[in-house]
């Protein structure tokens, strides 16, 4: 596997050598540079329709989880029982579709935060969504998404770099690489999301990307002298939203034809799901190991607003879980040791009512529970204060309380894992304070 | 023969436009250029110069007026597409029976088939996840019944009337109030309803009352599937419980939310559960083994809540029945939060992204003085000044359902049945009838714009500039012209002028022409490219790129 600091520095020489390189090329690289000296990624997954927590790390020590449910319980840890929860710490269980994460746990490379979610008391999946993305609850004005605002936070400005144009590209690059300039820059593949639609989390003044299939990701095919065309037709629209998404994009691609990606194979032994969400999560291991630079990448997940016939250990929930799991195994194998340089974080809207609902489901919620794994992962723990389950210790009566605000999770794992430092910058209106933060990290 | 066609369609092009740009009246040139950029599904010069010479208000007027506007041809080509017209119970029965097939079957060693997951994940889940999948030993699904099929006939025939019917307002407020009222194809039997909703429960309300679209939509078994409300039955209501029957709050919720008073619009969790408990028993009547019952509204009495309830301080008396919901329906569709809501929704999607909010509280009065007449509303929303004020010329960005269906009617193409239009729809994001949420799909320009999405649109362009897409061909009927097409300094200005009306063109005229002078240097010293060839090549390179480009994205 090419080193990614070799790859790009013998890869702006070779354009060098070639000529002048584009100068949206020449930033790009100089990005990854500095993405590569910081060597960290952060894999989102977000949740979408609001899982339940309850039933992903079900509380079996709670005796009011088994009164509140019946057709969707899961069984406490019993030694002959498959069916029954995973027991983590005697009081918690992993749902038993989440089997394929269980290793990770007893490697302390699992860390799970219980009780987590918004202050915001909206049920509404359009708005929590929205309110988790911005990561600002109850405020509907904010543009950009949480994630973007990280990007910008991280990124290492040069003033020359950030502008769209460059006079001499290939002077400036020569001058970063001799140290005369610092590093900087700014290139749509810091921030990925697998998927057509970019997520309100990523959208925002920093350059992202949304790519559906990487290895179809180009303009005109063989055509170059078409790419070329429009590289010059999009050239009169800088500053404008559609001007600078094609700018990412054809940065995106030139990089991406440079990456060798068609060399990629997953791990041996390594088996994705044949889904959108298997396919997109391989596709996040393909960019991380072409050494393209990525620092945040996005995938979605949908299918958990269980209304109806939910199931328990097995069932319509059940699937989701198994196809989540093994998908995330799967990835974490293929990066291997990569992984210690990276933290994948599961999030969701809310979670869902503690007890079930009159067509064997559950309604929206509260509080849920979310993942963080990795190398730098203090995991194999349940964190969180648990609020409890008797009906006088519930969020209106009926929902699990959140005892952790979910941007304090956010902020300690893009301070920890990407050296974010501007909080008041990407949690506008929201005091973090340190103390707050649960240790998640070893940093 | 498709790509030959491409330099008739040039020269074609190049007469149309000709009369058009010898208007005196650029200004009022412009505000019909903007009006129907936005009230229609693309523009072509003929059009425009049509309502110049009728005037704004006399095509409104007929536009308003669909009945009126004759739309047989449109009508004929519908018919390519049976499967749209088949009656839902029909294609319900049949599925049905075919879903008993596979269950006998998933029986001997397989799962049983799941209503509620979109088919094709549940095909992926079930290859890729387990080995024992039931498609393996399953029949297949047949005719009309088989998804992927009725989905290709459903989105052909989508773009088919975007494309070609005379009544483009109508069609144009149908997209809108179906991604209002939207219902997703991927939920189980709702893919067999999904254009019965549209064609009796949306499209005959457009220009009528917003009450009766509200009814219609309540009432149709496509949404009441979609929203779960089909089995909301009152908690203490006799019946099995075995299947897990009681309140399901998901209609409620999106009622108040989405289609009516907007998540602003001052209710609370409590006025959610009391009318989900006012529409509970609203459900349908379907057919059972044997076939029997229609797809049909029905009303359970036994499962009605017949307690007192109270809905935003309005108490709803004990003893009622189907009154309960009627009478929820009538307060919220004069409750002034939902004018204000919809008002605010048609600026957003037919005038600007962040629209003022006294143009939002204009419309949102004629929405009250009328009693919701979406007549008066959607004439409202085209005559404002506000619509015309030229700031918000070009200010929008089209989605990909608009980039595609304008792309086609300016290129006067023939459009049939066509695999690639379903995957470019699908890849960019804008499929019809597969927005999952009960949101529907966004409107606003930067909810559509992204470096992956505008690398789609290009190769979109690219594709349909090159004849590369299937069953889509120039219409012969266009071809009658010998113009000769070789002399790109000729034809190119004349081809923006047509693609691109009222946008100032000459950056992206010089940057195409001197991308084709390039692209007609001899690649070497024994390019022998004929003249004809390139010419052909150049036409097909300068379509793609003026359809591609920046000014072609925008309305």
């Amino acid at each position: 596997m090419m080193d990614r600091r070799y790859f790009v520095k013998s890869g702006v020489f070779a354009l060098l050598a070639m000529g002048l390189p584009p100068e949206f090329l020449t930033r790009s690289l100089l990005a990854q540079t500095t993405a590569a000296a910081r060597k960290k990624t952060l894999i989102c997954i977000f949740q979408r329709g609001a899982v339940d927590g309850l039933n992903m790390v079900v509380p079996f020590g709670e005796a009011a989880y088994y009164t509140s449910r019946r057709a969707t319980a899961i069984r406490a840890p019993s030694r002959n029982g498959s069916g029954s929860a995973i027991d983590l710490d005697g009081f918690f269980g992993l749902h038993p579709a989440l089997e394929p994460l269980h290793n990770l746990f007893g490697r302390n490379e699992l860390a799970i935060v219980h009780a987590v979610g918004s202050p915001h008391p909206t049920r509404s999946h359009f708005d929590a969504q929205d309110f988790m993305e911005t990561a600002t609850p109850g405020v509907k004005s904010t543009r950009d998404g949480w994630l973007n605002r990280v990007l910008a936070d991280t990124a290492d400005d040069c003033d020359a770099c950030t502008g769209r144009k460059l006079q001499d590209g290939a002077a400036h690059t020569a001058q970063h690489l001799t140290g005369q300039v610092a590093m900087g820059g700014a290139a749509a593949l810091r921030g990925v999301a697998l998927g057509s639609e970019t997520p309100r989390a990523m959208r925002g003044r920093q350059p992202t990307l949304a790519i559906p299939d990487l290895d179809r990701f180009g303009v005109g095919g063989r055509d170059t002298a078409m790419q070329d065309a429009f590289t010059r037709t999009y050239g009169s629209e800088a500053g404008t939203i559609i001007g600078s998404a094609a700018d990412g994009a054809f940065e995106a691609i030139e990089i991406l034809k440079h990456a060798n990606l068609a060399q990629y194979r997953p791990a041996t032994g390594v088996n994705y799901p044949t889904t959108e969400f298997g396919r997109s999560l391989r596709q996040v291991a393909q960019l991380i190991k072409s050494g393209v630079g990525v620092e945040v990448a996005f995938v979605d997940i949908g299918g958990w607003d269980t209304h109806q016939a939910q199931g328990g250990a097995e069932g319509q929930l059940a699937r989701r879980f198994q196809e989540l799991s093994r998908g995330v195994r799967a990835l974490y194998d293929d990066l291997g040791d990569r992984m210690d340089d990276v933290v994948l974080m599961t999030m969701s809207e809310f979670g869902r009512t503690v007890n079930e609902n009159g067509t064997a489901g559950t309604d929206h919620g509260h509080g849920t529970c979310m993942m963080v794994m990795g190398g730098a992962v203090r995991g194999g723990k349940v964190y969180g204060d648990w609020p409890g389950l008797e009906r006088e210790q519930l969020y209106e009566g009926r929902d699990l309380a959140v005892t952790t605000d979910f941007r304090d999770l956010f902020a300690e794992i893009v301070r920890g894992h990407l050296g974010a430092s501007s909080m008041d910058k990407i949690f506008p209106g929201y005091a973090i304070d340190p103390a707050r933060s649960r240790g998640l990290l070893r940093v | 023969m498709v790509r030959s066609t491409q330099m008739w369609l040039i020269a074609t092009l190049l007469l149309a436009a000709g009369a058009a740009a010898q208007s005196p009246a650029p200004a009022e040139r412009a505000r019909v250029t903007h009006l129907l950029q936005r009230a229609t599904w693309g523009v072509r010069p003929a059009d425009v110069d049509a309502v110049m010479a009728m005037g704004i208000g006399k095509w409104l007027d007929r536009q308003l007026d669909p009945s009126r506007i004759d739309d047989a041809a449109a009508a004929e080509r519908l018919k390519l597409y049976p499967s749209v017209q088949r009656d839902m119970t029909d294609a319900v029965t049949e599925f049905q029976r075919q879903q008993r097939l596979r269950q006998q079957a998933a029986r001997q060693g397989a799962r049983p088939d799941s209503m509620d997951a979109p088919d094709a994940a549940r095909r992926r889940a079930a290859a890729g996840m387990r080995g024992d999948s039931a498609m393996m030993t399953a029949p297949p699904r047949q005719g009309a019944n088989n998804p992927q099929l009725l989905l290709l006939d459903l989105s052909s025939a989508r773009i088919a009337r975007a494309v070609y019917t005379e009544r483009q307002l109508e069609d144009v407020m149908t997209d809108f109030w179906y991604n209002h009222f939207n219902v997703y194809f991927g939920k189980g039997i709702d893919r067999y309803m999904v254009a019965d909703y549209e064609a009796t429960a949306i499209r005959p309300h457009v220009f009528g009352r917003f009450r009766d679209m509200l009814g219609a939509t309540a009432k149709h078994p496509a949404m009441l599937f979609y929203l779960d409300n089909a089995m909301s039955v009152a908690a203490n209501a006799p019946g099995p419980r075995g299947r897990g029957r009681g309140l399901n709050e998901n209609y409620a919720r999106e009622l108040l939310e989405l289609h009516t008073l907007g998540v602003d619009g001052g209710y609370t969790q409590q006025d959610i559960i009391n009318v989900a408990r006012a529409f509970t028993g609203w459900s349908f009547s379907r057919p059972g083994p044997r076939g029997g019952a229609r797809i049909a509204f029905e009303f359970r009495r036994v499962q009605h809540d017949r307690d007192e309830k109270v809905v935003l301080g309005r108490q709803l008396p004990a003893g009622r029945g189907l009154e309960d919901g009627e009478a929820v329906l009538d307060l919220l569709a004069r409750h002034p939060s939902t004018a204000r809501h919809i008002a605010r929704k048609l600026a957003e999607r037919f005038v600007i992204d962040k629209p003022d909010s006294a143009f939002v509280d204009e419309l949102a009065a004629v929405f009250t003085r009328t009693n919701g007449d979406l007549r008066a509303v959607t004439r409202a929303l085209f005559t404002s000044k506000h619509f015309y004020d030229p700031s918000v010329y070009r200010a929008k960005v089209k989605t990909p359902f608009e980039l595609v269906t304008s792309a086609l009617r300016v290129t006067g193409a023939e459009v049939s049945r066509s695999r690639t239009m379903l995957q470019t729809l699908r890849t960019l994001g804008h499929l019809p009838y597969n927005a999952p949420d009960p949101t529907g799909y966004p409107s606003a320009s930067e909810d559509w714009v992204n470096s992956g999405a505008m690398v789609n649109r290009m190769n979109f362009a690219i594709a349909l500039g090159g004849g590369r897409l299937d069953g889509v061909r120039i219409d012969p009927r266009v071809l009658t012209s010998n113009t000769d097409v070789r002399d790109a300094n000729d034809f190119v200005p004349v081809l923006l002028q047509r693609l691109i009306p009222g946008a100032g063109t000459e950056k992206l005229e010089s940057t195409i022409l001197r991308e084709l002078a390039k692209a007609a240097e001899p690649v070497t010293d024994r390019d022998v490219r004929p003249a004809a060839a390139l010419a052909r090549q150049n036409a097909a390179r300068a379509l793609g790129l003026a359809l591609g480009s920046p000014e072609f994205q925008r309305k």
